[in-house]
This record gives structure tokens, C-alpha cells and sequence, in this order.
């Protein structure tokens, strides 16, 4: 078996496992729980593709997930539009938001460039939390919005099972990582990686780094937004603070961090790890400490930074490495030995 | 021994897995328990009132699991479920889902805060589980044309109604005659909401507006609005304010001998303790309105309040109370039903009609739901600032059945 092979392999099985583990799990709040993982994955995996590959690190990421989600409802509620229609020009709505933010911001450097994207997450946040209506559109200001209930259908994006919202989930995680896994393997994803590391360099070379960066930016925005509808839809009620909010936008970049920015395993990793933590701390322990998952969120965060920088992703590949290169030997060895 | 020590862990693991089946499989009859979720603000900003409704119904469902629980159901005891909403909406949807999907709950009661309770309600019609509402007041809750919800209190427009209702009542009590009626408000959600609403029904009821004065609630000086009601000089003002300014301008008035025959306030800044304690003699005569006062007339609420306060420290409140009676009119759909299926209970409870029982303390006459399931009877208590034994103290004086024993109104106020 080659390494090849291998991968191949074990790629397919993990897809099969995530398809098949509502045969086990049958329960409505697992799997909840696990949509909400695939969800974070999926935000985390979009954010990635500016965050991790661009170098640079946007912590305003949020309010792209309420352009979608706010889009998409506002078109349902008033227009009557499938929100699968209106998820699409959430998305494209969300790029071009992206893109005027992009614009001046992708002009500065480390620390700046965080705290430009959070104000201006947080101003968009304010504003639409002051704005009753805007125009014909209803935004209801700080109450949010709640989609009534519809027969349930795929048209109108609601279930009364959780399982179709699973696999919706999962099968856009799974789009969104295989655009990643292009991405880092095509040209773009060179010039992305050398402008993040070495703008004047990479410059220098002929890369057009400011547009390579805003079209990364325009992709994950459009990403984000879809998954806004998708909560939105979830949830069926959405509001401002909860879903815009700077707690969401540091959510994804904890994921991030601590699975590995700017590699493809690493924002399903973090997922893995920090979702779970989230859900139970929030069900066990938030009567005895509120907030005590954030508490362990950080000393997650604060123990990755100090041994592994790079994420969890690099010792889990060396790890998987090894085994590989055992296993792939194996059949070898046993040829020559035959 | 070492088979004997497989077969013991073996036995653990069936025991382990029949116990999880067990608190899995859903409450069924035989269990002889109804489990009742509760979705309540326990943790951050609403969290002391999260906490007296938790222990109003603790009280309640005490005393009609002691009072032999739910007869038509061989018995069954009541047992409470709580999920923390943090007053935090998405929260508060997916403790209901946790509470419906996981712990099962027969029905569900919650959520106190109007932003959790609006989605929360949404999610138990959805799953077809009843849904009690003892207070959440945005009129939206129950104007959904939902199966499944059922709100014993009274909403938000109807603090407003009842306004009217009690200025009506005791004209035709007193023989007053009361023609003119300034509105003078604070200028947020709240106070331009309720003048809205006052404006349709004062002129339904034939009252003719002299004065519409909103004011920011942060002034330090309400001298000029005050001076404008002297010249207006209406026979009613209605206010709408928060502490700092109720206070200022019950002085402000009092300085200025403003007069009008009825000053009808409405709750907020004129409930709060500060106010009778800044005001001192000014403040007599004037009218509040609040959802439920420790002096209303009616059978057994000053037990009741005498219970509570000696197992809890504290007075019970409007919003306790409803929590109280929430439970028993729980109760007795659960009587009427004999079952713990949640679509029997809905249909109980929407044929609710309770007159009597520990339940009645409450300050209106029954509980019976309209088609969207709002309580039909609910309504709001008017008290009046009156001195008793030299202090100045709230008197309950509106609805007349809630009135209390041997006081008389002063209405008008001022000749």
C-alpha cells in the first residue's frame, strides 16, 4: 500500500464515519452537539482561508455570519425568497462587504490589522442593533429576528428532524475543505503563503499580494455568510449580540490557533476539541461558574501557545507520519523478505 | 474468580445500560412522575428574579406533591426541571430543545424574559410540548396562533387597557366626572409605547388630550413640563417614569401646586421603593399600577405571602405569584387530562377554567385561555400612595374584588 493509497483510505473512512454517525446517534441533542461542531469546523475552515493562508488575522469574522444570516431571513420574511436563494446573495453581499473592509485594511500590518476588522465588526454590530428598519427592510433592532414556523421542507429549509441539517452541515464542511485543499495546492495559495510571509519579497517576485489577499478575503466572507443562513435556519431565531457578536468572531480564531491556522486539518481539529469542551461545560458546570468554559478555552490556548505554536495539527501529522511510514513499509518488507 | 469478576462487570455494564434506558425512556404514567421543564434566567443580569419564580413554584409544586399529587394519575408527583437561560435567547432555545429531547419533560413553563420567551415557545410548538407561560409580557407571545402556549399573565397592552378600565370603574363608583387628560412620559421604548396606546383609547373613551409631553428620562429639571401641565390643567395625567424622574416630578408638581384630580402612574420608576422614600407627603393620593400587591383581598394570599416570606426571606412579587398559580393551573390540567401524554395535557389546558383554589391569590378572577392562549381574566392591580400608620404605604384599590378590606379610595384626589 502506498502512502497515497493510504490517505486516500483513511480520508474515506472518516467521510463514511461522519456519514454514518447518526446511525448511532439517534439522539436529538447530540446531535445538535455535532452539527454545532461541523458548523464551527465549517466557519473555522472558511476564516481560514484569509486567516490562515493570507497571514494576516481577522477577529471581526462575525458579522460576515450576520450579513448571511440577517440576508437571507429579511428575503424569506418579506419577500417570501427560499432561503437557499437567499443565502446565495447573503454570500455574495458578504464578499462585497469583505472587500471595501479589505480594501484599506489589508494595508496594515499584524496587531492593526486585528483591532481595524473588530471595530469594524462592532460598529456594524451597534448599527444594526440602533436600526429598527432600514428602508422596506425590517431588522427590529436589538430583538433579532424569528423565522415562524413553515412546513417543514427543503425549499423552505426547515426540518423537524435534526438530521437534515446534519448533513447540509457536513456536506458544506466537506466543500469548503476540499476549495482549502485546492487553494493550498494551486498558485494562489503560493502567492497567498509568500505574501503572508514576505509581502515586499513576494512583491518584489511579481505577486500582486493586495489582490491575491482580497480575493481570499471575498471567498471566506462569501463562506462565512452561508453559514449564517445556515443558523439561522437552525435556530429559526437569530439577534444581533448573540450572532455578530465579538464572542463568535474569538471563537473561531481560538478553533483556529489551537487546530492550526493556515493548515486544512486544523480548524476540524480545534473544532474537536474545543466544541465538545463548550457544550458540556455549558450544560455541567454553568450552574456551579458562568463562563468557566471560556476560563478553559483559554489555558487551552495559553499551554498550545507555549509547546506547540503551530497548532495541534503539526505533532498530530508528525504523529500520523510515523505510523504511516510504518505501515506503508510493512507490506515492502514483507516483499523482500518474499 | 477471574470468570467471577467478568461476570460482575458484565452485570455492571447491563445494570449501568438499563439504568440509562430507564432515564431515557420517556415518563410514562407508570412512573407516577410528571416532569416539568422550567427554562429560567438563574445566572446573570435577570438572575434574582430567575431565582424568586424558581422558588415560588418550588413552594407550589411542595405543596401538591404533599397534598397527594395528581390523583387522576394514581398520585403522580410533580417534579421540577431547571435549565439556566443566562437571559440569553439562543441559550434559552437550546436548554428547551435539551429539556424536551434529552430530559423528556411532559411540558414546559419559563422563560420570564419576553426576548427568551418569544423563541423558546416557538420551539415547544414545534415539538408539540405545552408550554405554560406564567409572565413574559410582549403581546407578540401569544398572538401567534400557537396550540401550545399558554400565558397566565396579562401582556403588555393591557397594563394599558386596565388604565382605562380603572379610570371608568371609579368615575362610576364616585360619581366623578373626568373630561380632560394630559400624557406626560419618558421619551424611550417604553414611555412613547405606552402613550401610543393611550392616545387610541383616550379617545375611544371620549377623554379630550390637552397635553402629549414626552421628556428625556435623564433630566435634572422638569420645571418646564411641570409648568405646562399647570396651564393645560387636565383632569388626568398619565405618567410614564423611571426613579429619578417620578421623583422629581412629584416634588416638582407638589412645589408648583399642581393639582389635577387623578395622577395615574405605571409601575416602573414609581414602584420603586426609592420613590416613597424621596417623595414623603407629596407623593399621597397618587395612583400605580402594578401586577400584584402583598395587601390584595383575596382568600389566602396573605398565608400564602406569610409562607413564602417565612421560607425565603422575601415578599412574594407579581411575578412570583404568577409563577405560584403557573403550577396549579398545571395541576389542574393534569387532573383533567389523566394522562401525560403532552397532547392531552394541551388539550386540557386549553378547556382550563380555574375560579378557585391556591391559584386565586393572584389578583384577577380566573384563569381561562383564549384561542391563542392568553389568559382571558388576567389584569393588573391600581394601587393608591394613602398613609397608613403615619407611613406612606401602597394600597390595593382597583380591580374592587382585590381591593384592600376597609379602605376607601380617594377619588379624585384633589377637589
Amino acid at each position: 500500500m502506498s502512502r497515497k493509497q493510504l490517505d486516500a483510505t483513511l480520508m474515506t473512512v472518516a467521510a463514511l464515519v461522519a456519514f454514518g454517525l447518526p446511525l448511532v446517534v439517534t439522539s436529538p441533542t447530540y446531535l445538535q452537539i455535532l452539527i454545532l461542531l461541523f458548523f464551527y469546523a465549517y466557519l473555522t475552515t472558511s476564516w481560514n482561508l484569509v486567516g490562515g493562508f493570507a497571514g494576516v488575522l481577522p477577529l471581526g469574522h462575525s458579522v460576515f455570519v450576520g450579513i448571511g444570516a440577517y440576508t437571507s431571513t429579511i428575503l424569506t420574511l418579506q419577500y417570501g425568497v427560499s432561503p437557499w436563494i437567499g443565502m446565495l446573495v447573503g454570500g455574495v453581499l458578504a464578499a462585497l462587504v469583505g472587500v471595501v473592509i479589505g480594501l484599506p485594511t489589508f494595508r496594515m500590518r499584524g496587531a492593526y490589522f486585528c483591532l481595524c476588522t473588530i471595530a469594524f465588526a462592532e460598529g456594524i454590530r451597534v448599527m444594526v442593533e440602533n436600526i429598527d428598519s432600514l428602508g422596506p427592510l425590517k431588522v427590529n433592532g436589538p430583538r433579532g429576528l424569528l423565522i415562524p414556523l413553515k412546513d417543514p421542507s427543503f425549499w423552505h429549509y426547515q426540518f423537524m428532524s435534526k438530521l437534515p441539517y446534519y448533513y447540509i452541515i457536513l456536506v458544506m464542511l466537506l466543500i469548503v475543505l476540499t476549495l482549502t485543499w485546492f487553494i493550498s495546492r494551486s498558485k494562489i495559495g503560493y502567492y497567498l503563503a509568500a505574501g503572508g510571509e514576505e509581502p515586499e519579497a513576494a512583491a518584489a517576485l511579481g505577486v500582486n499580494v493586495a489582490n491575491c489577499k482580497l480575493l481570499s478575503m471575498a471567498l471566506s466572507c462569501f463562506f462565512t455568510a452561508l453559514a449564517g443562513t445556515f443558523y439561522a435556519q437552525l435556530m429559526l431565531y437569530f439577534y444581533p449580540k448573540g450572532l455578530m457578536g465579538l464572542d463568535l468572531s474569538f471563537e473561531i480564531a481560538f478553533i483556529a490557533l489551537i487546530g492550526g491556522r493556515g493548515t486544512i486539518a486544523g480548524p476540524v481539529i480545534g473544532a474537536l476539541v474545543l466544541r465538545p469542551l463548550n457544550e458540556f461545560t455549558r450544560i455541567y458546570l454553568s450552574d456551579m461558574l458562568p463562563g468557566l468554559h471560556l476560563v478553559i478555552f483559554g489555558l487551552i490556548l495559553i499551554l498550545v501557545m507555549l509547546y506547540k505554536p503551530q497548532g495541534l495539527t503539526a505533532p498530530l501529522s508528525a504523529v500520523y507520519d510515523k505510523l504511516a511510514r510504518k505501515i506503508t513499509r510493512e507490506p515492502n518488507a514483507k516483499g523482500v523478505a518474499a | 474468580m477471574k470468570t467471577q469478576g467478568k461476570g460482575s462487570l458484565l452485570a455492571c455494564c447491563l445494570a449501568a445500560a438499563l439504568g440509562l434506558y430507564l432515564a431515557a425512556s420517556p415518563a410514562g404514567a407508570a412512573d407516577k412522575v410528571v416532569k416539568i421543564g422550567n427554562v429560567e434566567p438563574l445566572s446573570g443580569p435577570s438572575a434574582s428574579v430567575g431565582v424568586q419564580g424558581k422558588q415560588a413554584r418550588e413552594m407550589a409544586v411542595e405543596e401538591i406533591n404533599a397534598a397527594g399529587g395528581i390523583k387522576s394519575l394514581g398520585g403522580a408527583k410533580l417534579e421540577l426541571v431547571y435549565a439556566d437561560s443566562k437571559s440569553d435567547p439562543t441559550v434559552g432555545v437550546t436548554e428547551t430543545e435539551r429539556l424536551i429531547n434529552t430530559e423528556k419533560v411532559n411540558l414546559m413553563t419559563g422563560c420570564w424574559n419576553s426576548a427568551v420567551t418569544y423563541p423558546a415557545t416557538q420551539v415547544a410548538e414545534r415539538y408539540g410540548i405545552p408550554f405554560v407561560v406564567p409572565v413574559a409580557v410582549r403581546d407578540t407571545i401569544t398572538e401567534r396562533g400557537f396550540k401550545n402556549v399558554f400565558r397566565v399573565a396579562a401582556k403588555d397592552s393591557w397594563w394599558v387597557r386596565d388604565q382605562f378600565r380603572f379610570l371608568k370603574d371609579m368615575q362610576e363608583e364616585t360619581g366623578t366626572k373626568l373630561k380632560t387628560i394630559a400624557f406626560v412620559f419618558e421619551n424611550g421604548d417604553w414611555g412613547t409605547g405606552f402613550a401610543e396606546k393611550w392616545r387610541e383609547l383616550a379617545k375611544k373613551d371620549g377623554y379630550q388630550i390637552v397635553l402629549d409631553e414626552p421628556y428625556p428620562s435623564t433630566a435634572t429639571d422638569l420645571t418646564p413640563v411641570v409648568t405646562k401641565l399647570k396651564s393645560a390643567n387636565p383632569d388626568v395625567v398619565m405618567l410614564v417614569s423611571n426613579a429619578a424622574d417620578a421623583i422629581l416630578l412629584t416634588n416638582t408638581m407638589a412645589e408648583m401646586q399642581v393639582k389635577p384630580k387623578v395622577v395615574l402612574a405605571s409601575g416602573g420608576g414609581h414602584a420603586d421603593p426609592k420613590f416613597l422614600e424621596n417623595t414623603g407627603d407629596t407623593a399621597y393620593g397618587i395612583f400605580d399600577e402594578v401586577e400584584w400587591n402583598t395587601d390584595v383581598n383575596k382568600p389566602g394570599a396573605k398565608e400564602t405571602n406569610a409562607k413564602f416570606k417565612k421560607k425565603y426571606g422575601y415578599d412574594l412579587t407579581g411575578e412570583s405569584v404568577d409563577a405560584y398559580a403557573a403550577m396549579y393551573v398545571i395541576a389542574d390540567a393534569l387532573e383533567r387530562a389523566g394522562s401525560t401524554d403532552p397532547a392531552k395535557i394541551r388539550e386540557a389546558l386549553a378547556a382550563t377554567n380555574l375560579t378557585s383554589g391556591p391559584a386565586m391569590i393572584v389578583s384577577y378572577d380566573g384563569v381561562e385561555f383564549d384561542k391563542d392562549g392568553q389568559n382571558k381574566n388576567a389584569g393588573i392591580v391600581i394601587v393608591q400612595v394613602a398613609k397608613v400608620d403615619g407611613k406612606p404605604e401602597r394600597v390595593t384599590v382597583w380591580p374592587k374584588a382585590a381591593r384592600r378590606a376597609g379602605y376607601t379610595p380617594v377619588f379624585p384626589a384633589n377637589k
